[in-house]
This record gives structure tokens, sequence and C-alpha cells, in this order.
């Protein structure tokens, strides 16, 4: 073949020939699927272990992240403020004032603004029966059970509890102290298996 | 296409390049002395992995010296001496005339070969600038990039001005690796010798550089041989030709990616590897394809030129495949930065040089006219070639085994690593031993038949003196 030929005959070929007998060829088919399976499977790889292109990512298996990992600090006024709408808005309504004869209200309540433990054991564990809030006996008061506790219908944390404490001893004129999820947590393991609380009981309470 | 019967080893009717030659003989010539020192060197080399001692009180000859020696004089002696020639006469051939600008080689070839004796020289004083496959001291590299530039211009001569409109793949191969051998050099020259980066970029520089070498300047000058070759010889055209653009583009785009596959457990980002590793899958898109192209290669009954480029086409595309199996990580941390990965630099770069002695078997009768003195002494040389370059590979390959799995067991000690190794790297060295002799009999045949057709034009020159004085 001489060299002209060579340019020629396969100038020829690349442009190839019309399917007149209808003779498919399978391969062009074939290298397109084979092209893709590679292009697929690379970009799969790269997805999975490029470290998203990282400078600072050396591990392929390890996953980027800026140094510590960080924990967004949450106010706790915030997330009780969310906690109280979730539940308690129910009772004893967005104002805080409660209902009259029927649900305590919480604004400028002696129980709210005094003692800490007895707070966070009616919370936690719930209250029934007969109540004196602010000179007023409310007498058929039920409250449910809000800690991680046998019974609890809430299931809520213990720094959930603390940020809705927190948010009713500082809203409506309140002004008490924060409660924190450790003083939570210690009143739950101190009382593992209780019911509801009623009222003498919180009274014998710190 | 059933026109045309295969051209032997007579040069045909149309084979016209006796005026140019001269000039790409001398670069082949020039690249076999280079073939017979590096292999020489390499030998010695070898012998030092297990003989410590061996040299190692002469320092212009200890270990790493002699290693940067070695590899500068194969990669920039014989391969780039070599596959320049190739590249041009693949070049000028095709184009349709006799190559223009032949001066250019000549200058460009001296100064090449007056650089690659300069490195290694420069390199045994303590000058090598420390990158695997770009150990060039930084005084040589300027007059390196500029010589190839000069031996370059009658190519792209070739290219520009061609008889034909219409192009073929070994023209596409050949000019892109003119053409990318420049640039990927001076990039490496600025980043790592002139302006160096820092740290450990330099390291993602030179193993970019080192694949580039291969990927983008020796595969395609090898494939451009063998793209002209196989029709010349078979007289078929190329079959399934249509594809044979998406394998030439495939290899220019993620070629050139793959350096990082050389960095898997070095400290660089994931990334860096993971690209590779990821491009090495994308790349064996070229290699399906060459092997579509190139099939007929594979065919039993054909001459020593066609074996030559069958051991070399199949070695080619084992090493990519094996190249790409042993990138996935988890084969990768046993064999990273053993022997095993010396078996498949050997097995990519003999795949190139297997490639390129056919092809200069078959160009030289027809640049210097005449046939090769000895038949035998062909035969004799391939086999000798073929066995000595799969005993070399397969012996390294089981030593980088046996090494990297031992590495990975803190029980066992270097020492114990070294004498398990030790038989293995002792039968490649037997096989390295082989291998010289083979190219120092390529050589010698060389230049018996450069010689004897010197003294045939010797002779002519005074009759035709005379004719002209009787006339």
């Amino acid at each position: 073949m001489s060299d002209d030929t060579i340019v020629a005959a396969h100038d020829k070929a690349a442009a190839g020939t019309p399917d007149t007998h209808a003779q498919y060829r399978i391969l062009p088919l074939v290298l397109l699927f084979v092209f893709s399976g590679f292009i697929f499977y690379a970009g799969a790889y790269l997805g999975r272990y490029s470290g998203r292109f990282s400078g600072e990512i050396f591990d392929e298996r390890q996953v980027p992240t800026s140094g510590q990992p960080v924990v967004a600090a949450i106010d706790p006024l915030v997330l009780g403020k969310r906690q109280y709408a979730l539940a308690c808005v129910t009772c004893h309504m967005p104002n805080g004032q409660g209902v009259p004869n029927l649900y305590p209200p919480l604004a400028g309540a002696d129980w709210v603004t005094g003692s800490e433990e007895r707070l966070i054991a009616i919370v936690v564990h719930g209250l029934k029966g007969p109540i004196t809030v602010n000179g007023n006996v409310y007498s058929a008061a039920a409250m449910p059970a809000f800690g991680q506790v046998p019974g609890g219908g809430y299931n809520w944390s213990d720094e959930r509890i603390a940020a809705v404490l927190t948010y009713i001893r500082q809203e409506w004129g309140n002004e008490a102290g924060p409660i924190t999820a450790q003083q939570v947590a210690a009143v739950r393991t101190a009382h593992p298996d209780r019911k509801e609380w009623t009222e003498p009981e919180l009274l014998a309470l710190p | 296409m059933t026109t045309a019967l295969p051209t032997k080893v007579q040069p045909g009717a149309d084979e016209n390049e006796q005026a140019c030659g001269g000039p790409l003989l001398l670069l082949i010539g020039s690249g076999l002395l280079w073939l017979v020192l590096g292999s020489a060197l390499a030998l010695l080399n070898l012998i030092q992995i297990y003989t410590p001692a061996f040299l190692a009180d002469c320092a212009w000859f200890t270990y790493g010296r002699l290693q940067a020696m070695q590899e500068t004089a194969l990669l920039y002696g014989w391969a780039g001496n070599a596959g320049l020639a190739v590249a041009l006469w693949v070049l000028s051939r095709l184009g349709g005339a006799p190559l223009r600008g032949t001066n250019y080689i000549v200058a460009g070839g001296l100064f090449w070969n007056l650089g690659v004796t300069l490195a290694l020289v420069g390199i045994a004083a303590g000058d090598a600038a420390g990158h695997a496959a770009f150990q060039l001291p930084r005084y040589v590299q300027p007059l390196l990039l500029f010589s190839f530039a000069a031996i370059a211009v009658p190519g792209v001569l070739a290219w520009t001005g061609r008889r034909n409109a219409s192009t073929y793949a070994g023209q596409w191969y050949a000019v892109a690796a003119l053409f990318l051998f420049p640039w990927f050099f001076s990039v490496a020259s600025v980043m790592l010798t002139f302006a160096p980066v820092r740290g450990t970029l330099q390291a993602v520089i030179a193993t970019w550089y080192a694949q580039n070498l291969f990927s983008l300047w020796l595969a395609p000058v090898a494939l451009a041989a063998v793209y002209y070759l196989l029709p010349k010889l078979t007289g078929r055209v190329i079959p399934n030709y249509d594809f044979a653009v998406y394998g030439f583009w495939s290899l220019l785009f993620f070629g050139c990616w793959l350096g990082g596959r050389h960095l898997i457990g070095a400290p660089v980002p994931a990334w860096v590897s993971t690209m590779a590793i990821a491009n090495a899958w994308v790349v064996l898109f070229h290699h399906i394809i060459v092997f579509f192209n190139v099939r007929d290669l594979f065919r039993s009954g054909s001459g020593t030129v066609m074996r030559f480029l069958a051991v070399g086409t199949g070695a080619y595309l084992l090493s990519a495949v094996v190249d790409t199996a042993f990138s996935a990580r988890a084969l990768a941390v046993v064999t990273q930065f053993t022997y095993f990965q010396q078996a498949q630099g050997q097995l990519a770069l003999g795949a190139v040089a297997l490639i390129l002695t056919g092809s200069i078997y078959y160009m030289t009768p027809r640049l210097a006219g005449g046939v090769w003195p000895s038949v035998g002494l062909i035969r004799g040389h391939f086999l000798a070639f073929a066995i000595g370059f799969v005993l070399l590979v397969a012996s390294l390959a089981v030593a980088g085994w046996i090494q990297g799995s031992a590495l990975n067991d803190p029980a066992v000690s270097f020492a114990q690593i070294s004498e398990r190794t030790k038989v293995w790297l002792q039968l490649a060295t037997a096989a390295q031993a082989m291998l010289l002799a083979a190219h120092a009999v390529f050589a010698l045949h060389f230049a018996k038949f450069i010689v004897g057709q010197m003294a045939k034009c010797c002779a002519a020159r005074p009759l035709l003196a005379a004719e002209v004085t009787v006339s």
C-alpha cells in the first residue's frame, strides 16, 4: 500500500459507509455503552473519594470538616418559646395567664419564680390534684409528664425542659434565674419511678 | 480495499527518502548508542540493589546517581532520538514529500545529544534535579528544549505542507507528540527548576510530568509508527478506522490526568490520586479502540518487523490494564513504592522500545538504501529482546509483590525482605544482561549496515567523477 493510498483509503473509511444492506453495526453501540460505563464509574468514584477536592483531606474516606466539630449555641429563650408554643400554650395560654379556675397562670406565679426543684419536678413528672397558686385553688389541675420518664408522653430532653422553664421564668414580667439541663437531670434521676406529684409532696421538696 | 500487495523488506518504487536519510540516520544511530549505554548502566544499577557494596565507594556511580543516569540515557538519549526520528519519518512519508529543513535536524540532533551527554555527566557529578523521569540538571533543560524545537521544525513543515488535505491517524499522533512535548517539558522546567513550587506540589508536578512523558510523547510516537506501518505491512485498511479519532482524542484528554496514580498513599491531598484512578478507567476507552484498530497485528504468519510491533503493542495494551487494575487502592496498598512499580514502568517503556525497534528495522533500509546485512541477527535480536523483556517485567513484578506484602507485615524485618526478594532481583539482572546483549547486537548490526552503505557510496563517487571528465 503506497503512502498516498493509505491516506486516501483511510479518509474514505473514516467517513463510514452507508448501511444499504441493513447490517446494523453493533460496535458503535457497544463502545458507547462501554464509554458511558467508564464515565459513570469514574464519576461515582470521584464523588465518593475526592474529599470534595479539599486541599486538607489526605484520607480519601474522610468527609471534610473544618477542624473541631462545631455545635451551634442555642439560645434557651428561643428554644423555650418554641417548646412553650408546641404544648404549654394550650392550657396556660399565650399570655401565661392560664384559664380561671381550670388552669393556673404562669405569669407572676409563686410556683414559677420560687423553688427551682419543685418547678422542675412538676414539668418532668407531671402534677395531679388540687393546687393553690397565688391564693387561688385549682382543684382539677392535671398536668402530664414532659420528661424522659416511664409513662411520660412527651419525652422532652433535659435541655428542652430547662429551656422552657428558663423561658417561663423570664417572660411576662417574671424575673427569676435560668434553669440548667444539669438541674433537670438531677431532679429526674433523684426520683426514678415517680408518678405525678401532688401538692403536699411538692411542698416537701426544698 | 483489497489492492496493493504488502510491501516487504525491499524498498518500494515510491520510496524517495534517500534525500533526507542522513539526518534521520544520525538520530537513530545516536539513539542506539544511548540504548546500549543506558542498558549497561541499568544492569550495574540492578546489581547494586542486592549488592549494596558494589561501586558504593565511587561517588559518581552510587545507586541514586546511577539510577538517574540510566533513566536519563534511556528516556532522553534512546527514546528521545529514536522517537523523533520515527515521528519525523512518519510525517514525511504521509505528507508525501521528502523532509524540508533537514539542517534543523542535524543541528538540533547534535545539540540534543550534547545535552544528554552533559546531563549524564552532570547527574554523575551530583547535579540531578531529583524527580523521577526528570533528573536533568538545570543547565541542560533549556538546551534540550531548544534542540527539540529545532528537530521538530521539519516535522511541522511536513505536516503543514502535506500533499493531501486529508490526514491519517499516524500523522495525528506524530504531530501531537511533537507539539505536546515542549508544552509539558517547559511547564515542568519552570515549575520544578527555575521557579520551583513549594512542598508536596513538587511531587504532584513531577508525577504529572513523568506520566505525560509516556502518555503524551512516547505512546503517541509509538502509535504513530504502528498506525503507519500496519497498513504498509498487511496491505489492508485499518479495521474500524472510523473510531480511531475517538481513540486519539481520549488519549490526549484523559492521558495527562494519570500522574496521581504514583502518589497513592503519599502525603498529597486525596483528590489528586482519586482523580488519577478515575481517569485510569476512562482512558481505557483509548486502548479498546486501539485494540480494535490494530488487531491485524496479532494474526500469525508475518515478518519480524510485524512481530516487534505486535509484542510492543500487546505490551502497551497490557500495561494499560495492569496500571488500571493496580491503581485500585486495595492493590496499590501492596504494590505502591515497590519493585512492582518498576515492573509497570518497564512494561510500558519496553512496549515503546519494541515498537521503535521494529520501526527502525523497517525505516533504515529505506533511508540508507540496500538491505540489512543479516536476517538471522534481526530474528535473534527479536527473540532475545522479547524473552529478556518478559523475564525482566515478570521477575520485578514478583519481587515487588513479595516486597509489598512483607512491608505491610510489621513482623518482617527489612533484612528478611531483602533476603526474600534477592533471587527474583538476580533473575531480573539476568534478564537485563540479556537485553543489553540484544541491544548491543542491534547497534553493531546497524553500524555494520551503515558503514557498508557508506563504503558503497564512496566507491561509486570516483566513477561518476571519471564519467564527468570523459564527457
